[in-house]
């Protein structure tokens, strides 16, 4: 089958599943956050899949999202769907920013100074108490249903919201891949040096994947407020919650493909939740150990991820029927 | 004599305490072959990553077409046409071949141009039918055949190959020797380093000499063949 007919049957599938669910039950709530994961896990792959810069700051962008339109709309009544654009504008010029101290800077390094920043930022969220509502955090004010203020009293627009932010990030980091920027990033990836003397400008490239991969992933925070109503710093700057979550969703399905943060998503998303209804009453943090075994699990079994795992798999399959 | 088009003027690079390059200085005109020569570690690829950019030089200059290109980032030089290949072969091993020479042509071109373009570089080196293969499936003399494709995507005015004939047998060696001479007949300045020396001797019409960072010498094959101080450093009995 090709791609695109995969893909056409894949998002109809995906279209048609919410009218089988409670439009406001827990089902379609775990769908729901799975597709924002997803989401989130495709925007961190362009900067982690394609250019192998691990980042484990993407909180910061989020958060930065979730903020901006949400304070835009507490003190202006200014609609999320612009809020949005300016959280974007800000987490650009945040990536851009941080592009500079950590352009040298590769592997556990980069990861590192990517997390500093986010934890920065959380602990200014938890004390600018004026603008940030600090520790406690803001409360989207309510008043649905509206599409221009992205409020909602069902599950259901925000599913179809999610798989569109979904589609849409899927389909950048697809144009990216196949454009000059996305031979660049995978010249980089492989070989900065011998990239740099055929011509590729190393830092520029990393900047603008950075760039992208940040208002992305800010838009997406925009959505998560609309979504919960209310966060605090942790939930949206949080180390555990967003950085690491986005990556390993990313890392487990496949990163640098297309479907992996896909299947990162619909696999550890329901599980945690899974988790979280089973293990919560033996005791906290049982989930997160669960989690951590499973990501030992794929890195020591195919360090390429489910998707590699499984195609893997198929070809010998076909081999064993051929022969 | 032509007008040069690569000048290197008192180059010098050390690395600590340590001069891995002392004041070299040579010319090189379109269309011609400069063979560079010198034992093991007498600085030859340094010399060669200081021209593109990788190093930057601790004094001296680099010209190319009368500008001024030293300490200039490596993407900067390649964009003035001045690039070369890595003697260790440094391809994007994943990727084909084909996508491989393409971000060479990205330089100058959009992906589609980029893809035509490599096609033609790689018809050139003689490796159209293996387009498709992935880097990291070649041997070892097609990787460096594809090393100077990716090169001449570039469109460079001035080409570096570093040790591209390592490993080939008798017949790809002329292969390689003849793509290099109609390079040169495009007008290219060449520099090459190379160990086999026969292969030197015939391609060049002009060889420099490096000994522990230093020019030695410098001239045409024959009289380098005769120098009292290059036969002492380097090619010992054999060309007495």
């Amino acid at each position: 089958m090709k791609w695109w007919i995969t893909g056409a049957v894949v998002l109809v599938a995906a279209a048609i599943v919410p009218t089988f669910l409670d439009p406001t039950g827990y089902a379609i709530r775990v769908l729901t956050l799975a597709l924002l994961f997803a989401a989130l896990g495709q925007a961190w792959n362009i900067v982690g899949g394609l250019a192998n810069q691990i980042s484990l700051g993407h909180a910061a962008f989020f958060g930065l999202g979730a903020y901006t339109s949400t304070i835009l709309l507490i003190n202006f009544g200014l609609s999320p769907w612009i809020g949005m654009l300016a959280g974007a504008a800000i987490a650009a010029v945040a990536a851009y920013l941080l592009s500079f101290p950590t352009m040298k800077l590769r592997g556990h390094y980069f990861a590192l100074a990517t997390l500093a920043f986010s934890e920065v930022l959380r602990v200014i969220a938890g004390s600018w108490t004026s603008v940030t509502g600090g520790p406690v955090g803001l409360s989207v004010p309510f008043s649905p249903d509206s599409f221009w203020l992205l409020q909602f009293k069902s599950t259901m627009p925000y599913y179809y919201i999610m798989l569109g932010a979904l589609v849409v990030i899927s389909g950048v980091f697809v144009w990216i891949r196949h454009s000059s920027l996305g031979y660049r990033l995978r010249a980089l990836k492989e070989n900065p040096e011998a990239a740099e003397v055929v011509g590729v400008n190393t830092t520029q490239v990393k900047i603008s994947a950075a760039v992208i991969s940040a208002a992305l992933t800010a838009t997406l925070g925009t959505l998560y407020a609309q979504f919960t109503y209310f966060f605090d710093p942790e939930a949206v700057f949080g180390i555990i919650p967003i950085s690491v979550r986005a990556a390993i969703i990313a890392i487990l399905g496949g990163a640098g493909t297309v479907v992996g943060p896909i299947i990162g998503a619909f696999l550890i998303v329901p599980m945690e939740e899974m988790a979280n209804v089973l293990l919560s009453s033996r005791g906290a943090g049982l989930s997160q150990l669960a989690f951590g075994v499973m990501l030992i699990a794929i890195i020591l079994i195919e360090p390429r991820g489910i998707l590699a795992l499984i195609t893997n798999g198929v070809s010998r399959l076909r081999r064993r029927k051929s022969s | 004599m032509r007008q040069a088009i690569l000048e290197v003027d008192g180059i010098s690079k050390h690395f600590g305490g340590l001069a891995a390059l002392d004041s070299v200085s040579f010319d090189v005109a379109p269309g011609e072959i400069v063979g560079l020569i010198g034992p093991n570690g007498a600085g030859k690829s340094t010399l060669f990553s200081t021209l593109v950019g990788l190093h930057k030089p601790t004094d001296g200059t680099v010209r190319l077409e009368g500008e001024d290109i030293t300490g200039l980032k490596p993407h900067k030089v390649a964009a003035r046409g001045l690039t070369k290949t890595f003697q260790n072969v440094a391809l994007f091993m994943e990727a084909t071949v084909l996508d491989n020479v393409l971000i060479g042509g990205l330089l100058r071109a959009n992906v589609h141009d980029a893809r035509e373009l490599a096609k033609t570089c790689l018809a050139r080196v003689g490796l159209a039918d293996i387009a498709g293969k992935k880097a990291a499936d070649l041997s070892f003399p097609e990787r460096a055949r594809v090393e100077v494709a990716r090169a001449l995507a570039t469109k460079p005015k001035g080409l570096l190959l570093d040790e591209v004939m390592a490993a080939l047998n008798r017949v790809e060696m002329e292969e390689i020797m003849d793509l290099i001479r109609s390079l040169s007949r495009d007008g290219l300045a060449v520099v090459v380093v190379e160990h086999h020396m026969h292969a030197i001797m015939t391609l060049c019409e002009r060889i420099v000499v490096l000994n522990f960072g230093k020019k030695i010498a410098e001239g045409s094959p024959e009289e380098i063949a005769r120098h009292p101080e290059v036969v002492r450093a380097y090619l010992g009995q054999e060309y007495e």
